[in-house]
């Protein structure tokens, strides 16, 4: 296992200290504090913190099973929790002023399949209370790609058309707090493609706070401003895009046609050196690619290809599970 | 905007989405199908069936089959036969029965909202629970008081056709409508009891009806003593007041039940 770096020492920060090296004096869209959940004799949350800014699109990362959706359940006000506790904009969570001002996506849309697209939107927006709801309807289908489809009838719609549904559900009234819990899931490419391209519209506003979960890291890093990862009921880390990119590593990835000389060779030169599944030689904490490039041609192995490169989430997110980073 | 933050938006905005339900779905107006068939049937059985004798092979015991003597022993017990509910066919085959189906109808529409997932995109947005059991209470009463008009309708239909008497002696026609207010009245406590089984069974529809019957078996069984044909002022204060005190008390033990069970 690898020597704990400086580098990422970011990364297991307490949570509680986050905010306020982060917040200062602006109030937190979401302050989750020891917050505990038990099923049964299976504890799901053990004393999770969390923080995230206002205005922030929050990647909320984590394996099956980690607390992910318990956590959103619990500050949608679904299930009661065992202990901790839930601010929202600096109020309690079960505060009739928060709770309005909150859109929720929850696995999947709470629609009626025998009613058409509009006659559920219709019915959400008279549930928020909405005056103007077929221009706000009208509106948010538009957003989500779904005006098209309204006269549909929801059963008739496929997965990617009912995550939007859900998401242009959310967006009624106009939300400060949008919580989307896996709106990615099940997707095909192009219902994917299409999820990305609303997704990105969504957040474009950035008085809107918005905590996305999900598997699907590539397409997160895209939004997201924040990320928090749980790991078994507790918050492993919180970061922000900024610390990541700075956090993750970069590295010359390389191919050689000898390529079992060339990594031979450079492992006697540079303290980490692998081969990826493509083919590829990796050297990390290498200053210059000229340096690799002068130092073989040196040793007589050709270079074919070279650029410098930067791991990205998905891979930093799997080293981090591996307890390479911590 | 949202308009869900005041209290009185939260339960204008919950009746608005329960009525739109409740008026715009196709389940009320087959259970208000079903109560309008239901009394044009039974009166016209059992008036062909009235005085056939039927014998028991293996006692060799005769029994005589009694139709209904007037149409509106359908509605409730004749002066001076009221009494706990009885198994002979005009006990058992009257709109009494409706109330088997208040507690459907309540449990279905409970349960829609769970297993739709409806129920999320509710509680996300209100932390307050009372506002959704008022709102359930309300509209499933007045859905219920419909299903008691559609009975009468087609009580006054089957009545025409089986050539029945209309006969009021004994009670008149205030004391029908007495009888009829305090039977609407009563629903109010079937509707409560319902409602707190669904609170707890959730998207289980199975769960919601069966207990809600079995919880209401017991009242049930007393309603025609309380309901008779010569019902008075008396009756009716007795059911509102029994009506009011039942749904409060059960809404406010389904508002605890939601409060402390997970919602999803």
């Amino acid at each position: 296992m690898r020597e704990k770096s400086d580098k990422f020492n970011f990364c297991v920060r307490a949570a509680g200290a986050y905010d306020a090296k982060k917040g200062g004096n602006k109030v937190n869209a979401i302050e989750i504090r020891g917050l505990t959940k038990s099923f049964g004799n299976k504890q799901a949350l053990k004393g999770l913190n969390m923080t995230v800014p206002a205005g922030a699109i929050y990647g909320f990362i984590g394996e099956n099973g980690s607390g992910k959706s318990t956590t959103e359940k619990l500050l949608c006000g679904l299930m009661p929790k065992n202990g901790g506790t839930i601010r929202l904009y600096g109020k309690d969570y079960t505060n009739p002023d928060v709770r309005a001002k909150t859109g929720v996506l929850i696995e999947s849309p709470g629609c009626f399949p025998g009613m058409s697209v509009w006659g559920n939107m219709m019915l959400q927006a008279a549930n928020l209370g909405i005056a103007n709801g077929e221009e706000e309807v009208g509106k948010v289908l538009k957003l989500v790609r779904m005006e098209g489809a309204a006269s549909n009838k929801f059963k008739n719609c496929s997965l990617g058309m009912k995550q939007r549904i859900g998401i242009a559900m959310a967006l009624l009234g106009d939300p400060a707090l949008l919580i989307l819990d896996e709106p990615i899931n099940g997707l095909d490419a192009d219902g994917m493609r299409i999820m990305r391209e609303v997704l990105v519209d969504i957040t474009k506003d950035k008085n809107r706070t918005v905590l996305i979960s999900s598997h699907i890291l590539g397409e997160l890093e895209k939004i997201a401003t924040h990320y928090g990862i749980i790991r078994d009921g507790r918050m492993l880390c919180e970061m922000t895009a900024a610390e990541l990119e700075a956090g993750c590593r970069t590295y010359i990835s390389m191919q050689s046609s000898q390529n079992s000389r060339a990594k031979a060779l450079l492992s006697g030169k540079f303290s980490r050196v692998e081969e990826d599944e493509s083919g590829h030689i990796r050297v990390y904490d290498a200053a210059d690619p000229e340096e690799i490039v002068a130092y073989l041609y040196k040793n007589g192995i050709p270079v074919s290809e070279i650029s410098r490169e930067k791991i990205g989430l998905e891979e930093y997110y799997i080293d981090l599970m591996n307890e390479r980073r911590i | 905007m949202r308009g869900t933050s005041k209290k009185p938006n939260r339960i204008k905005s919950m009746l608005a989405v329960d009525f739109r339900r409740m008026f715009t779905t196709r389940f009320l107006y087959i259970m208000m199908g079903i109560c309008l068939v239901m009394p044009i049937l039974i009166l016209v059985m059992t008036t062909m069936m009235d005085g056939t004798v039927t014998i028991d092979p293996q006692t060799g015991i005769e029994t005589v089959t009694e139709g209904f003597k007037n149409v509106w022993q359908t509605i409730g017990a004749l002066p001076g036969e009221g009494g706990m509910m009885d198994m002979s066919l005009t006990g058992m085959c009257n709109i009494n029965m409706l109330y088997f189906f208040v507690v459907i109808l309540v449990g279905v529409f409970v349960a829609e909202d769970f297993r739709s997932g409806y129920a999320k995109n509710i509680f996300a947005v209100r932390s307050k629970k009372y506002s959704y059991v008022i709102s359930k209470t309300v509209v499933c009463f007045i859905g219920s008081g419909l299903m008691f008009v559609s009975y009468f309708i087609g009580a006054v239909i089957g009545g025409s056709i089986s050539g029945l008497p209309f006969d009021t002696a004994g009670f008149g026609v205030m004391g029908l409508f007495m009888c009829m207010m305090s039977k609407l009245l009563l629903t109010a406590v079937f509707v409560g009891i319902s409602l707190l089984v669904s609170a707890a069974a959730k998207q289980k529809t199975w769960l919601s009806v069966t207990g809600g019957l079995m919880a209401s078996m017991l009242l049930y069984t007393m309603v025609p003593m309380i309901t008779p044909l010569d019902s008075g002022i008396r009756n009716v204060i007795l059911c509102l007041a029994g009506g009011l005190l039942f749904s409060a008390g059960l809404g406010a033990a389904s508002n605890v039940v939601l409060n402390k069970t997970s919602l999803v």
